[in-house]
């Protein structure tokens, strides 16, 4: 097995430790966004659309302004900037094609079902929420579009003035048509993949008040500190008379990546002076907030006999609901993935994404890169049954290497250990288990995949990072990162400890406060380790750095043998010690500071050009997956059971193994989530998934033990060699799940979520056709 | 997101509920287990004027009478469920009851309140229809009883009039050597069933059906009795064959409605493989074996 | 209208409108905010409190309704800084990621195991099944549970990590997470 370095010597970094928030969280303690109040604080909610396509002929907010306890009722027309250009969250470098257009309030035409129309601004909730009853709105309703095929047809209602073209890739590398035509097998297929929400626990949430100084501070649940400026900008203020807080975050899977509540929150902070207070009802989250796209994808894949890949033509379609948010770089990320990890010298790539009616969609944990897993796996399944090959081993022939190039031009620079991940899950699993009843039948099913970490290169990606330490020689981290319960805070301690010696109960971070701590962008992408990890061990290095020739000439020792401890410094293998208040005060004798400001800067690119012949790197490195499934399937009813699941992902080096299971594990049990049970069904464009009794996540039943296989190739560019592991796991689980009701019952299911009702009806069980509402 | 404010009251009798009924009819709601009524609040699907708090009322309890198990109104589904007594007596209610919402619901929800709100797909309607018996109601001119099987006049809707109270259940016991089965196809563990079925069978010496009783939920506007099981059973032995005729009748026989979610078919197809599992389920134990 | 009842051990005054949850009056008026609002429709089990000692979604409870009671939320098991045995297990076994659904989690798993619906891996899922957990994919929830159970003393979360050779994982021992007994 290539790649995999034997290390030693590491004290924190790779250990299964405690999460330092884990305890304030299993006491209850933990002060998230809707736990937080002031006193006097008003309460805040939205009136939302009920239809999804009307013209606004009138909005008469009267009858609520007059209710006792309403402070205020404000519509488009109150906000002082309503219409805001919304950039890539986060980054200082603009690609005009990724700015997104975005209205605080409907102004005259509303969208989407649950478009936010009205704001108000109560005394208490039950004000606000009888003003919301009170709001008289007249819809004049106008064609609905709620089908993405026709979209783009002539006659097809337009839902803004640019058209519905909201984004499109397109890339052909050597000659499809002619290879397509020369191959020994073509198989070709139509994936269809649904609306899913992120259905995190915690709904939107926070408080906002107008501080010192007349600064806008708004403590709110998001995944994006950078979100200030956004918010400046819809209240026409400076950048800097708006503060961003995040705390803890109940979760996020890029569900709080776009903004939610800091648009309102600012608008009321700032025309009443008062602090309030928004939550979000699960209801309305279900139904009105960013979704991940649907999307339609067409594949024609072609082999030689022996199952070289020869060919691929590929057309993807994607639901981008109402408003673009982050649409065209989802797209992107599907471009870029949407041949799988597989060498293949004629490719033809043909992706755009479309507005419809439908709830926007925007970032979800996968970003693009996760619906395209089930076609391309799909397909290698496919092309194995026709050519006759066992389908791990047509895989084989056809990995990408390091080395390689990805059809859009991506250079891959670091191990590829797929064939090693197949063969840790492969020896992990036993014989396929005998059906548990009569009319049940067993089947077990493989799925790899690659996606991406880090931002597209040609953001100008960076984050900062301030260490220092307290004169008694404990440690302060100061970095404005979110953290959404995936450690990133906690990593971040274990690494400046690995580097300082410190013990971890001995750091305090601070965290997600775009005032009072460097900016280290957002907690998306699979980054935040990469790039706030990075920055955060550069800080530590060239703080260990600057206080090394001073502990070295306290010690009377070269600066090589100066190690760090818990209390201070001392001689390797040596007595002599100085703790570190010894050491900060002869510091400070020679004007050597005792803490640093780093910043890390990812490696930059060549700049996307609208142009179909770019090519280039666009993400600094993947990660790469090998999941197996068995499942048990009741043939008459269709049922899928879960019985046992595999997962093993590269993750360079682990900073905390807990941490990566972690990851791992509910990345797999979303991926199952999205495979078996969960969509939102809309009806012309009306959600009708009210409730989170019909949104269906797996619970403890659902999900099996996963076991998750950590291999360590020692290559990523992330702290220590690590790569990120947030969103892999997400991916691999639809087609794995597809293949072993493939291999279960002869039936290969191509439109996801494969519920009973598909699975029964694709295995002949008699019965009627499916509703025809979308789904 | 909240319940609209509604004036409250929690009295001490039957007779003082009855009267805090009458006094607002049509817009009061009986508030029990309130694991249906507060979240229905909560999301807006419901906004009475009043609530009347029947918690402190002595309805709870169960008692064993000639043939019958006699249950009050308050019996909550975690009794059903894990009452050593109740399981031995009424082993369709215990299964039923599992499936019901997940253990935090089961700790408040209670029978009375699952009749008288009479969501389609309850468990516990199917389970009352299958056992027999009389629903308990009072009302202003004191206490009237109805049979089950005119129990359940439609969708949320049964024989419980305005300024009334269901108050006591009595299930029949069936005869020795009746055993019981349940079945039922969910989205998730803990979800509305897509369809369920519950049986009894009263199982002769020679191993043959001496009586079926069937009744599903899920299927159509109210819980149903599929009074065919007996006619089909009756008299014959358990066969795949049998059980296959049954499957194909009760598919045939329901009408359940498309809904975005699930389509009348799949859900017809369900009902008859609940049928064909719980029947088959309670005709082994009714012959003393294994399910 | 005025309710009282004690609260993780303390008498507690409240003056709420009836209409209020039991979630709402003690996020609201008794300022406790250790059970959480997840859903309000009784689904996610966010909310989870023990009330007489009976596990209940305090979004389906109104507040009138615990007049006289004792109710008890995950802030009230610590004794002082020693974590109660739960607790411990799911900050040693990684059951604690963004943490939301973790109060309402340890709530409904120590009445699971109290009355003995915790006996194997399967009944400890079902028991749970009305606590949602969107980070987790539940495995090491369950492991905790299962430990606690069995009354094992957790590791304490450690501070100190000792030197650790950290190899390419394949062949390595499984996680605790994984292969819970029967």
């Amino acid at each position: 097995m290539s790649g995999v370095e034997v290390r030693t010597g590491r004290r924190v970094v790779g250990s299964e430790l405690a999460r330092h928030d884990a305890i304030e969280k299993v006491r209850g303690r933990t002060v998230y966004a809707a736990d937080f109040s002031l006193p006097g604080m008003l309460h805040a909610r939205l009136k939302r659309s009920d239809y999804a396509h009307a013209r606004l002929v009138r909005v008469d907010t009267e009858p609520a302004a007059s209710i006792d306890g309403v402070i205020a009722v404000y519509t488009a027309a109150d906000i002082p900037q309503n219409t805001v250009w919304v950039d890539v969250p986060g980054q200082t470098m603009e690609v005009g094609a990724l700015k997104a257009r975005s209205n605080v309030l409907a102004d005259g035409v509303v969208r989407y079902h649950g478009e936010p129309i009205a704001l108000v601004a109560a005394e208490t909730e039950d004000a606000a929420l009888a003003a919301i009853d009170a709001i008289d709105v007249e819809y004049e309703p106008l064609p609905v579009l709620d089908d993405p095929e026709r979209a783009l047809e002539p006659g097809a209602p337009q839902i803004h003035e640019s058209g519905n073209l909201l984004a499109h890739w397109e890339l052909e590398e050597g000659d499809v048509e002619t290879a397509l035509a020369g191959a020994d097998a073509v198989v070709e297929d139509t994936y269809r993949t649904q609306f899913i929400d992120h259905a995190y626990l915690e709904p939107e949430a926070g408080v906002a008040w107008r501080d010192t100084d007349g600064v806008i501070t708004i403590r709110a649940a998001t995944q994006v500190v950078e979100h200030f400026r956004d918010v400046a900008k819809i209240l026409e203020l400076p950048d800097n008379k708006v503060r961003l807080i995040t705390p803890y975050v109940g979760g996020g899977f890029g569900g709080k990546e776009d903004m939610t509540v800091e648009p309102y929150l600012g608008v009321v902070a700032a025309l009443t002076g008062r602090p309030v207070r928004m939550v979000w009802s699960r209801q309305e989250s279900l139904l009105a907030r960013q979704n991940r796209h649907a999307v339609r994808m067409r594949y024609r894949t072609g082999a030689d006999a022996a199952g070289r890949l020869v060919a691929m033509d590929i057309d993807i379609l994607s639901d981008g609901g109402a408003y673009a948010l982050l649409s065209a770089l989802v797209l992107l990320y599907s471009t870029t993935c949407a041949g799988g990890p597989y060498r293949c010298p004629n490719v033809r790539i043909r992706a755009r994404t479309v507005y419809t009616n439908h709830t926007p969609c925007s970032a979800m944990r996968g970003f693009g890169g996760m619906q395209v897993v089930v076609a391309y796996e799909g397909q290698m399944d496919r092309l194995a049954a026709e050519l006759g090959i066992d389908p791990l081993d047509l895989r084989r022939r056809n990995f990408v290497d390091s080395g390689d190039t990805l059809p859009i031009g991506q250079p891959l620079e670091t191990a590829v250990e797929l064939p090693a991940l197949i063969d840790a899950v492969a020896e992990r699993l036993g014989p396929v288990p005998e059906p548990s009843a009569p009319r049940r039948a067993v089947g077990r099913g493989y799925a790899c995949n690659l996606q991406p970490y880090g931002r597209c290169i040609w953001l100008n990606d960076w984050s900062s990072a301030w260490i220092g330490f307290e004169l008694d020689g404990t440690l302060v981290i100061r970095i404005a990162v979110p953290d959404i319960g995936g450690g990133q805070a906690s990593s971040l301690i274990q690494i400046a400890a690995e580097v300082l010696g410190v013990p971890p109960e001995r750091i305090t971070i601070h965290i997600g406060d775009s005032a009072l701590n460097p900016l280290t962008g957002t907690t998306t992408a699979t980054r935040q380790l990469y790039m706030s990890g990075n920055a955060v061990l550069k800080a530590a290095q060239e703080l260990r750095a600057n206080l090394a020739p001073v502990a070295a000439e306290l010690l009377e020792v070269d600066e090589d043998r100066v190690e760090f401890t818990a209390d201070g410094v001392r001689e390797r293998d040596g007595e002599r010690a100085v703790a570190f208040p010894a050491l900060l005060a002869a510091c400070a004798s020679v004007n050597v500071p005792w803490h640093v400001l780093a910043t890390h800067r990812a490696p930059k690119g060549v700049p996307w050009q609208a142009d179909e012949s770019w090519r280039g790197q666009v993400f600094p490195d993947f990660t790469y997956g090998c999941h197996a499934a068995d499942v048990e399937v009741d043939l008459e009813s269709g049922q899928t059971r879960v019985l046992r699941y595999v997962a093993a992902h590269d993750v360079g080096q682990t900073i905390n193994p807990q941490s990566v299971e972690g990851q791992i594990e509910g990345g797999v049990a979303m991926g199952l989530g999205y495979a078996l049970s969960e969509r939102l069904v809309f009806e012309e464009a009306l959600n009708l998934t009210g409730s989170f009794a019909q949104y269906l996540i797996p619970t403890a039943v659902e999900v099996p033990a996963i076991e998750p296989v950590i291999l360590e190739s020692g290559e990523g560019v992330g702290p220590f060699n690590a790569r990120g592991i947030g969103e892999p796991p997400i991916g691999p689980p639809a087609p794995a799940i597809a293949a072993a009701i493939a291999d279960a019952t002869g039936v290969r299911l191509t439109e996801l979520p494969f519920t009973p009702e598909r699975v029964a009806a694709a295995v002949g069980a008699p019965g009627e056709e499916e509703s025809d509402a979308e789904g | 997101m909240h319940p609209r404010p509604f004036d409250y009251a929690r009295p001490e009798t039957v007779a003082d509920a009855i009267e805090a009924l009458g006094a607002a009819p049509g817009e009061a709601s009986v508030l029990a287990g309130g694991q249906s009524l507060i979240p229905m609040m909560s999301l807006g699907l419901a906004a009475p004027d009043l609530v009347v708090d029947i918690g402190r009322l002595e309805l709870a309890g169960s008692e064993r009478r000639n043939g019958t198990v006699v249950l009050g109104a308050l019996t909550r589904h975690r009794e059903l469920e894990r009452s050593d007594e109740l399981r031995d007596r009424l082993p369709l209610a215990a299964d039923a009851a599992r499936h019901i919402g997940n253990p935090r619901v089961r700790n408040r929800g209670t029978l009375g309140g699952s009749l008288s709100h009479a969501d389609p797909a309850a468990e516990l309607g199917a389970v009352a229809l299958t056992y027999g018996g009389e629903v308990v109601i009072a009302g202003a001119s004191g206490e009237r009883s109805v049979p089950i099987a005119d129990f359940f006049h439609g969708f949320f809707a049964t024989a419980v009039g305005a300024g009334e109270l269901l108050v006591r259940v009595d299930l029949e016991l069936p005869p020795p050597g009746t055993g019981h089965g349940f079945s039922e196809i969910a989205n998730r563990a803990d979800d509305f069933a897509t369809a369920a079925a519950t049986a009894l069978v009263t199982v002769g010496g020679d191993g043959s059906c001496a009586d079926a009783r069937l009744a599903l939920a899920g299927v159509a506007d109210r819980p149903i009795r599929f009074e065919q099981a007996g006619d089909l059973c009756r008299g014959e032995a358990l066969s795949d064959g049998l059980l296959a005729r049954v499957r194909r009748a009760v598919a045939d026989a329901v009408e359940p409605e498309t809904d975005a979610f699930t389509s009348a078919g799949y859900r017809a197809q369900a009902a008859g493989i609940c049928a064909a599992r719980a029947l088959e389920s309670a005709w082994r134990r009714g012959r003393g074996e294994a399910p | 209208m005025i309710v009282e009842f004690t609260l993780n051990g303390s008498p507690q005054r409240c003056d709420v409108p009836a209409h209020w949850t039991l979630l709402r009056m003690l996020r609201d008026s008794a300022l406790r905010t250790d059970a959480k609002h997840g859903c309000g429709e009784g689904v996610c089990g966010a909310c989870a409190v023990l009330v007489d000692g009976i596990a209940m979604n305090s979004c389906s409870v109104l507040a009138p309704q615990v007049e006289g009671a004792s109710v008890e939320t995950v802030g009230g098991l610590a004794r002082g800084e020693e974590l109660h045995p739960l607790q411990a297990e799911m900050v040693a076994r990684g059951g604690v990621q963004c943490g939301f659904c973790t109060p309402g989690m340890v709530i409904s798993a120590i009445e699971a195991v109290r009355i003995g619906a915790a006996g194997s891996e399967a009944e400890i899922r079902h028991s749970l099944a009305g606590n949602l957990c969107r980070c987790t994919g539940y495995g090491k929830i369950v492991s905790a549970v299962g430990a606690y159970r069995d009354g094992e003393s957790p590791e304490a979360p450690r501070a100190d990590a000792p030197e650790r050779e950290s190899e390419g994982a394949i062949g390595a021992e499984p996680s605790p997470g994984v292969g819970m007994g029967p």
